[in-house]
């Protein structure tokens, strides 16, 4: 184990008058002692992402902390269970099971029907191990669950697979018994929500009965073994003749929230603040990810009644869910994934963190671990079509030569998304 | 009379003059399609000048038949070759025939490939066809990702019903929608077509041999104009078309009735086949 400690280097974008790195790429952690951001100097000489050393610079940078693991030929994909002693190796398949997919992914995958429908053809749910999700996975195995919570951020341009990425590390610590707070898109609650109302904790904030008793529900499939043995700490009234004491399961509060949808939001945001309170105590680890986290700190397209529009802290669920994403408490970590392609009122080319997130955002999450997610590799690009080759899935009888490969890579660069909507008529 | 449709000429009745402007003129009155299937490129003229050039050198002058699709191109123009594997094929390997055609083709003038043919080892010149078929106003963007849709919702119907079926059935089942769209549109061919002919004051629907481009045209129109109109406002067209290719591969469906009902008029009006001259 490594004993040493790490400060992250935190920098800005300047002013913008001339093009400058983004945001250094922090250095990996092991141990953070000191979470002390250095002085905001600007590096001119550190590219992350503005020329061709950027990528590959973070990339060097990861070579030096863990060691290689050489890709191995493109087999069958394994059933490798996380939890055991099977190890996942990089450019292999990886299948989950598919009687796991109703509980860990009981939300679903809004945002991306497409994975849905392979799932739904191939019968099975293969995700392809790639080198971003294996490093989230080894520091999250081994993280100091006595130092604040870490903020490890995926981001990406589109198409590359971060939500993916994301699901995997789920499934990783949903199968190692972590407590998973999955909110599978930010962006679907600051967009055509109806129904909103005025919260009756808070007159200043709006709730979201609609969306909120939806994510209960599905919290509540994923997560059945943790509600009962969590207690609350606090008696919560929800009304005159209502209320949850002290000491009682935190299903109750869940099943409040549900039976009354009025107090849905109220309820979500009871559990968050409990589950926060109670991870420190080591009874449980959690583990916060949420899809397309730009949207707490972007722009809404919901109005209030004099028809204008609304800021995004006016509403219940982004207010708690701002406050779980804080590296205020220890005991678990945080997986967040950016994402334009939801996002309301961002340019279709921006994909960087200080882009999507805001000058507003970037404080709020600094500081964090950026995870670059980039287009497949020629290894990975390779085993991605051989897994298409073994289910059958390119039946175009030129799909199988090496002029189709090239043609392949050549239309869709490479880039996860494009291949597969290229693959899927041919 | 004889109409020489291959040099797009066609019966005059009047022999219509071709104005200054070199637009088309349709030569019959009710002009049916035995005069318009002619010339492939059928574009219209801008300059008096080109025409003279190659209309007079080409098309030898025939006592009542008229000029009536015209093209940018002279005949000396060759087609494009976009098939990578002719290029990349090494000198030994070619006979002394192909060396002579590419000898040629260095000082020849070749014609420019359409926006819409590539090099792509995946095209498909029927599918193009389809699609240009499928176009609305120029939106072939749209036109062609109804297509990759269509062959998508194929391809994931046929994997649902190989994961369904036994072991001895799923060597039966095809899934490549490329084939099934192909197999589809040939089953939608009709053999024989009716045309209208003109005899005595009357037009009689007579039965003649279609040709190849004819019935694949039918084929496609046929099951466009089924997706299009009889099915329910709010379906999609991939679902729709999925569907009618599906049915069509196995021989079923409202396309193959309508060839099967074209073939049996046909057969009804066999007695009036003499009309055919042709």
């Amino acid at each position: 184990r490594r004993g040493v400690s790490f400060r992250l280097q935190a920098l800005r974008v300047c002013s913008g008058r001339h093009p400058c790195a983004v945001c250094c790429p922090a250095t990996m952690l092991n141990r953070v002692t000191r979470l002390v951001p250095r002085a905001r100097q600007l590096d001119p000489g550190r590219f992350l992402h503005g020329g061709p050393q950027g990528p590959q610079g973070l990339a060097v940078h990861l070579d030096d902390r863990v060691p290689d693991e050489t890709p191995r030929a493109g087999s069958r994909p394994s059933e490798d269970d996380p939890a055991g002693a099977g190890e996942q190796r990089e450019d292999r398949h990886y299948r989950i099971p598919l009687q796991d997919l109703p509980t860990v992914f009981a939300h679903g995958l809004p945002q991306y029907q497409h994975y849905v429908c392979q799932v739904k053809t191939f019968h099975e749910a293969c995700l392809l191990v790639r080198r971003p999700a294996l490093e989230l996975l080894r520091h999250l195995d081994g993280t100091n669950f006595a130092h604040p919570a870490v903020r490890y951020v995926l981001y990406g341009e589109k198409g590359t697979g971060k939500t993916l990425s994301l699901c995997h590390v789920i499934h990783f610590c949903a199968k190692r018994d972590w407590l998973v707070v999955h909110v599978p898109d930010a962006h679907l609650w600051v967009k055509s929500c109806r129904g909103l109302l005025r919260s009756a904790y808070n007159r200043q904030r709006f709730d979201q009965p609609v969306e909120a008793s939806s994510w209960l529900k599905s919290f509540k499939t994923a997560n059945e073994r943790f509600l009962s043995q969590i207690k609350i700490q606090e008696t919560y009234m929800w009304n005159k003749r209502e209320s949850t004491e002290k000491g009682r399961p935190l299903g109750e509060v869940v099943e409040q929230g549900l039976t009354r949808v009025k107090n849905a939001t109220d309820a979500v945001g009871i559990v968050l603040k409990e589950l926060k309170s109670q991870s420190c105590s080591g009874a449980f680890r959690l583990l916060v990810a949420v899809d397309g986290v730009n949207a707490l700190w972007g722009k809404t397209t919901l109005k209030r009644e004099d028809k204008s529009l609304m800021a995004p802290e006016e509403l219940a669920l982004v207010h708690s869910l701002r406050k779980m994403v804080r590296n205020d408490w220890h005991g678990g970590a945080v997986v967040l994934a950016l994402s334009q392609t939801g996002s309301l009122f961002t340019p279709r080319m921006a994909y960087l963190p200080q882009e999507l997130l805001g000058k507003e955002g970037f404080d709020a999450l600094d500081p964090f671990v950026p995870v670059l997610v980039s287009n497949y590799s020629p290894e990975e690009f390779e085993r991605c079509i051989q897994y298409y080759l073994e289910n059958s899935w390119l039946q175009h009888e030129k799909a199988h030569t090496e002029e189709g490969k090239k043609e392949l890579l050549f239309l869709s660069d490479a880039n996860p998304g494009q291949l597969e909507r290229l693959c899927a008529y041919l | 009379m004889q109409c020489r449709t291959d040099l797009g000429l066609c019966v005059a009745f009047p022999p219509s003059p071709v104005t200054r402007s070199g637009t088309q003129k349709a030569a019959f009155v009710g002009s049916s399609w035995p005069a318009k299937m002619a010339a492939p490129a059928g574009k219209v003229a801008r300059g008096w000048s080109v025409l003279a050039l190659t209309l007079r050198t080409a098309v030898p002058r025939l006592p009542g038949l008229t000029q009536v699709r015209w093209s940018r191109y002279s005949p000396e123009y060759r087609d494009p070759q976009t098939d990578k594997e002719y290029y990349r094929k090494p000198l030994a390997e070619l006979t002394e025939e192909e060396k002579c055609e590419q000898e040629l083709r260095k000082t020849q003038l070749i014609k420019a490939a359409p926006a819409a043919k590539t090099s792509s080892v995946f095209e498909d010149p029927v599918i193009s066809k389809f699609i240009n078929m499928m176009m609305k106003g120029g939106n072939k963007v749209l036109a062609r990702s109804l297509m990759t849709q269509t062959l998508e919702a194929v391809k994931r119907k046929q994997f649902e019903k190989y994961h369904a079926a036994s072991a001895e059935e799923q060597a039966t089942i095809e899934r490549n929608p490329y084939t099934i769209f192909h197999q589809a549109l040939k089953n939608c061919e009709p053999v024989i077509g009716l045309v209208p002919i003109l005899r005595g004051g009357h037009f009689y629907q007579v039965p003649v041999p279609l040709p190849a481009r004819r019935r694949r045209f039918l084929a496609m129109k046929w099951m466009l104009t089924e997706c299009r109109e009889k099915k329910h406002r709010r379906t999609l067209m991939p679902e729709k078309l999925s569907h009618e290719l599906l049915e069509a591969f196995h021989n079923q469906g409202p396309v193959i009735k309508k060839k099967h009902d074209m073939h049996k008029m046909a057969e009804a009006n066999r007695a009036l086949a003499h009309y055919r001259w042709w």
